[in-house]
């Protein structure tokens, strides 16, 4: 099973480095997010904004990440290259699962220089928080290339694809703690926006991060199992849909 | 799509962060401004994108046997390309007039010319940079650096004021700046965190010039005799 799983792993790093120029482009927003806006804005609100936006910005480069493998299941699911997987000397669940397991890794590669700026800016933690937080990250990756799968294969037009993923980034990033605190969000949104942006995945892992590394907010066990359970329904539903999917292209 | 971007960059970010800021009044307005100018910038760049989608359909030959002047083809199409950004903010634009309660029709006069002779110049900067470069490849990395730094280094998000330095100094050079300062002087915004409009009107004009003149410069030279590859 590993070993199958490790060969297209090694397939989806080759192809996540082909995207070396959207890679750069991302790198280059990300850190003009951290370095120009939140440099000017900690000159204007009353904590010091730079600090509080760094876990925010590694989390926010993870996920965009992740998501990558997204796109290129749904083109390989409209181009039929899926005929060829299956031809493949591999198990259908070493084809399934190892493309999670890359594309959480891809992300958390991506994210991990993010990251050591974050701990630059902030403090080192222990080795042990590290790994709890490299932990964290790669959960959410992993949920989060579930999640992309899954939207990959049930819209199998890339306009819908493309929409769909503006659209869950847009309310993913601007409905969580990655830009500000969830006590600010609390007074400009309410209902159900307010629940989503308590329970995004991307709240969650900003503020472990803020936790391991700012000491606040604290780190909860309800923080943990809620990112195990996004994490959990998003691999499996994400697997179920893409075995689904691939099985149907015969 | 870019609506409800907009609709969530006004109605979630700004006011959340408008919440945080402390150090001037009316954040909120000033950068629903910003974001307004920013999307027309978006919007109004995408015109190159059309221009690599003609060529890959054979149409840009065409367009260069029209019985017109190379001159009145970029003209024609950055003018189009602002009205189109234009006409597509204009929702946006009346909503947020109608809100912030400005019934001058000079004022309100002033704000749309500032809007479309910034969104004529991107139009000019999309062409120019599309013909130039003739790959859609480099065309859409230089467009996303662009993206990434021309907003961020410009005061659509916050004003020159609260700059260090270096991030002042750079976004001294950017039109963007100019554009939505312009834009929030003529709606009455406090002066005090904007740019001078005089200075801000002749840069846009300069903008906006130089731009079409580099765009009808670049197709005379790029595109003649089956050039585009």
């Amino acid at each position: 099973m590993l070993r199958g799983m490790a060969y297209v792993i090694a397939h989806d790093f080759s192809v996540f480095f082909k995207y070396r120029w959207f890679l750069a482009g991302l790198i280059s927003m990300n850190l003009a997010d951290l370095l120009i806006m939140g440099v000017v804005f900690t000159k204007m609100v009353s904590f010091n904004y730079f600090k509080f936006l760094a876990p925010g910005i590694a989390t926010m480069g993870l996920f965009a990440a992740a998501f990558v493998i997204g796109r290129e299941v749904n083109m390989e699911t409209r181009r039929g290259y899926n005929q060829y997987l299956l031809s493949l000397p591999l198990r259908r669940s070493e084809l399934v699962f190892g493309r999670m397991v890359a594309g959480g890794a891809r992300g958390l590669l991506y994210a991990i220089p993010l990251l050591i700026l974050a701990m630059v800016i902030l403090r080192f933690p222990s080795a042990i928080e590290i790994g709890l937080i490299l932990f964290a990250m790669y959960l959410l990756g992993m949920g989060i290339s579930g999640l992309a799968i899954s939207l990959a294969v049930a819209l199998r037009s890339f306009e819908r694809f493309t929409t769909a993923r503006s659209l869950l980034y847009l309310l993913l990033v601007f409905c969580s703690t990655v830009f500000y605190p969830i006590s600010v969000l609390q007074q400009v949104l309410n209902g159900p926006l307010i629940l989503f942006a308590r329970i995004n995945p991307l709240s969650t892992v900003s503020d472990l991060l803020r936790g391991y590394m700012m000491g606040t907010p604290p780190v909860t066990l309800l923080s943990w199992l809620e990112l195990l359970t996004f994490s959990t329904v998003f691999i499996l539903g994400g697997a179920g849909l893409y075995a689904l999917a691939i099985q149907r292209s015969v | 799509m870019r609506w409800f971007f907009v609709i969530v960059q006004i109605g979630i970010f700004g006011l959340a962060v408008s919440r945080i800021v402390v150090a001037m009044q009316d954040y909120y307005y000033y950068y629903a401004m910003g974001v307004i100018v920013m999307t027309m910038y978006s919007v109004a760049i995408f015109l190159g994108y059309e221009i690599y989608d003609e060529a890959d359909e054979g149409y840009v030959e065409y367009l260069l046997s029209l019985p017109i002047t190379r001159r009145e083809l970029v003209i024609g199409r950055s003018l189009a390309g602002g009205l189109r950004s234009f006409i597509f903010m204009s929702p946006i634009i009346a909503g947020f007039l109608i809100i912030i309660g400005i019934e001058d029709p000079l004022k309100i006069l002033t704000a749309l010319v500032a809007l479309y002779g910034f969104a004529f110049g991107v139009s000019g900067l999309s062409i120019t940079l599309a013909v130039g470069l003739k790959s859609g490849d480099r065309f859409d990395i230089i467009m996303g650096a662009l993206d990434a730094f021309i907003v961020r280094l410009s005061s659509a998000l916050y004003p020159q004021a609260f700059m260090p330095g270096p991030i002042a100094i750079m976004s001294q050079f950017n039109p963007l700046t100019y554009a939505t300062d312009l834009f929030r002087w003529s709606l009455n915004f406090d002066v005090s965190y904007l740019a001078n409009p005089g200075l801000a009107l002749v840069v846009l004009l300069l903008f906006l010039v130089t731009f079409n003149f580099a765009g009808i410069i670049m197709y005379e030279h790029n595109l003649e005799g089956g050039n585009w590859r």
